[in-house]
Parts: C-alpha cells; sequence; structure tokens
C-alpha cells in the first residue's frame, strides 16, 4: 500500500470505502471476516503467478497451447485455477501478425484466477477509454511500439468472458524450464501492454 | 450473505452467469454482418455506447448466458447467446491510427439485428 504520514487525511474513495464498509457490516450484509479472507486471497494467494503458469507451459507444450486456445477455461482448470471472475476464458495468443490488448471500458472486468486483481491504471478512465480509441498510442506510453504492419486486436470485456493474452514465446529462452520461463512472464505481458522478453522479471 | 466459511469455495467455483440450453437457437453465425441497435436505456445495460449504430462482424458466438439488462432490475434472466463482434478501428473511430486495428466487444443477441 502507499506510504500515508499518520497525520495526512485519507483520501476520498478511501473513506468512501470505509463508510460503506461499516454501513453494510452494521446490516449485518456483509462479515468483515469474510471481506478479511477476501482480501488475503487476492494479496497472496491469487495472482498473476497462475497467468504465468499458464503460459509457460502453453510455451512448452503445443498440445496444451492448442487446448487453451480452443477451450480456455478448461485448460486453465487443468493447472488447479478456476473460480470467481474466470468462469468462463478465452485466451488470446499474440504472434508476429497480431497484438492482443484486454480492456474493460464499462467497468474494470478482468480475469481474476489467473492474474488476480487489476492494477489501478486498467480501472482508469484514461486506459479504458484510449485502449479501444487509441490502443498504438497507449502502448506507445507503456513503452511498446507495434510496427505498422502487425494488427491490433482490442478485447473489450463487456460481458461474462474474461480474457488474457498468451504472450509470445521470447526468442533466446529455448534452454529453459518450464519453471524458468513462467518467472519471466509479467502481469503486463498477459494484458497485453507489454512483451515477454529474455531480460523479463515477473514481480509477484 | 458470503460467510467465511464459504469464502475459499466461492474464491474457486464463483459464480457462472452461463445458462447453456440447447433449445435457444442462435439467430447469427460466425462471419455475419450485424449492426448494434442505437439502444439507450435509462436502466442497466452492458450495450457500450460506443458501438451503438456501428456496423461489425460475428467472430464467434460464446453461448447463452444471463441477460443484464432484464435481470439486473429483476425482470427475468432472459437466457439468450452472447457473440464476440469485430469492428474495424474505421467504422468506430472514423480516422483512428491505424487501419488495421479492431476492437471486439461481446454483446447480447439483444443489442443486435442482421446489417
Amino acid at each position: 500500500m502507499s506510504t500515508q504520514h499518520h497525520n495526512a487525511p485519507e483520501s476520498e474513495p478511501a473513506l468512501r470505502v470505509k463508510a460503506l464498509e461499516s454501513l453494510l457490516v452494521e446490516k449485518g450484509l456483509v462479515d468483515p471476516q469474510t471481506l478479511d479472507l477476501l482480501v488475503d486471497a487476492y494479496e497472496n494467494k491469487v495472482g498473476p503467478k497462475n497467468g504465468a503458469k499458464v503460459v509457460a507451459r502453453a510455451w512448452v507444450d503445443p498440445a496444451y497451447k492448442a487446448r487453451l486456445l480452443s477451450n480456455g477455461t478448461a485448460a486453465i482448470a487443468e493447472l488447479g485455477f478456476s473460480g470467481m471472475q474466470g468462469e468462463d476464458m478465452v485466451v488470446v495468443e499474440n504472434t508476429p501478425t497480431v497484438h492482443n490488448l484486454i480492456v474493460c471500458t464499462l467497468c474494470s472486468c478482468y480475469p481474476w484466477p489467473t492474474l488476480g486483481l487489476p492494477p489501478v491504471w486498467y480501472k482508469s478512465a484514461p486506459y479504458r477509454s484510449r485502449a479501444v480509441s487509441d490502443p498504438r498510442g497507449l502502448l506507445k506510453e507503456f513503452g511498446l511500439d507495434i510496427a505498422p504492419e502487425v494488427e491490433i486486436r482490442v478485447w473489450d470485456s463487456s460481458a461474462e468472458v474474461r480474457y488474457m493474452v498468451l504472450p509470445e514465446h521470447p526468442k533466446g529462452t529455448e534452454h529453459m524450464s518450464e519453471a524458468e520461463l513462467a518467472e519471466l512472464v509479467t502481469r503486463d505481458s498477459m494484458i497485453g501492454v507489454a512483451k515477454v522478453t529474455v531480460g523479463s522479471k515477473a514481480r509477484s | 450473505m458470503l460467510r467465511p466459511e464459504q469464502v475459499e469455495e466461492a474464491v474457486k467455483t464463483g459464480g457462472s452467469t452461463r445458462r447453456p440450453d440447447d433449445r435457444i437457437t442462435p439467430r447469427f453465425k460466425t462471419g455475419d454482418a450485424v449492426r448494434v441497435r442505437n439502444r439507450n436505456p435509462t436502466g442497466h445495460t452492458r450495450l457500450a455506447r460506443y458501438t451503438r449504430g456501428k456496423r461489425g462482424v460475428i467472430h464467434h458466438d460464446h453461448g447463452v448466458f444471463i441477460f443484464p439488462d432484464t435481470n439486473a432490475h429483476g425482470r427475468g434472466e432472459k437466457p439468450q447467446h452472447v457473440y464476440s463482434v469485430r469492428f474495424e478501428a474505421a467504422e468506430l473511430w472514423g480516422e483512428p491510427t491505424s487501419l488495421r486495428d479492431a476492437v471486439y466487444i461481446d454483446l447480447w443477441e439483444d443489442y443486435l439485428e442482421p446489417a
């Protein structure tokens, strides 16, 4: 979380969330222990390391990759990942001619079982509007220059399906084990705002 | 109310809104040209404003799901097919940065009409 001085006022959204939480608990609609368990699940247990394992498996096993692209939900579940906000998964593959980008323009839908909770920028109005209207400009700001001959496909998660990008398998990694490959796969590469390179390192 | 002892299972299972039903035949198939209805309801909808009135092509039929426009207001699940529809950047934005790019968005059958 951000470093805050003890005497600095909390942000307005944080105050509103606290007020809502108190009210819901008071009315017996939310159990605070449930909230703690949910926060713990998505802060410590479920995160992009899951998606990284899926990607690494697809890179080393062509039959798995085929299953992943034809039925994302089932293939992801083979590795033990499933559930809330990932009940219906579609995985889209980056190739030398197609680059994929995931967004939810309406809110912040995101594939929780494989990527955990979305980063703040993914939920922001600028990302949500520019991902669909100017993906090239947006990606440039993320440091990713897409060649003019490459087609960008933006997937707007407007219904119940949740999307994940299968990044391209980077050159120079042929000697790596599946576990070592998984260490290279970043959250951002599975959203589509970055590529995986031999120098990548997944943060958490 | 979700109880603490239910959390682990809920996280692992989730709650799909899919309603598989072979009796509900799809109106559209991959490759069909469709136009998004110009619908501007005051209640809940997942019909993204930037697609209204635009012409796209059916990419894929995801199957049958609960319809949020009615379900959110207690007016029934009204399950129907949801399609991934491809829109060319030029169709959506007029003069986009690249003519090569496209947006794929998921739309319920009620949002669409043949183009």
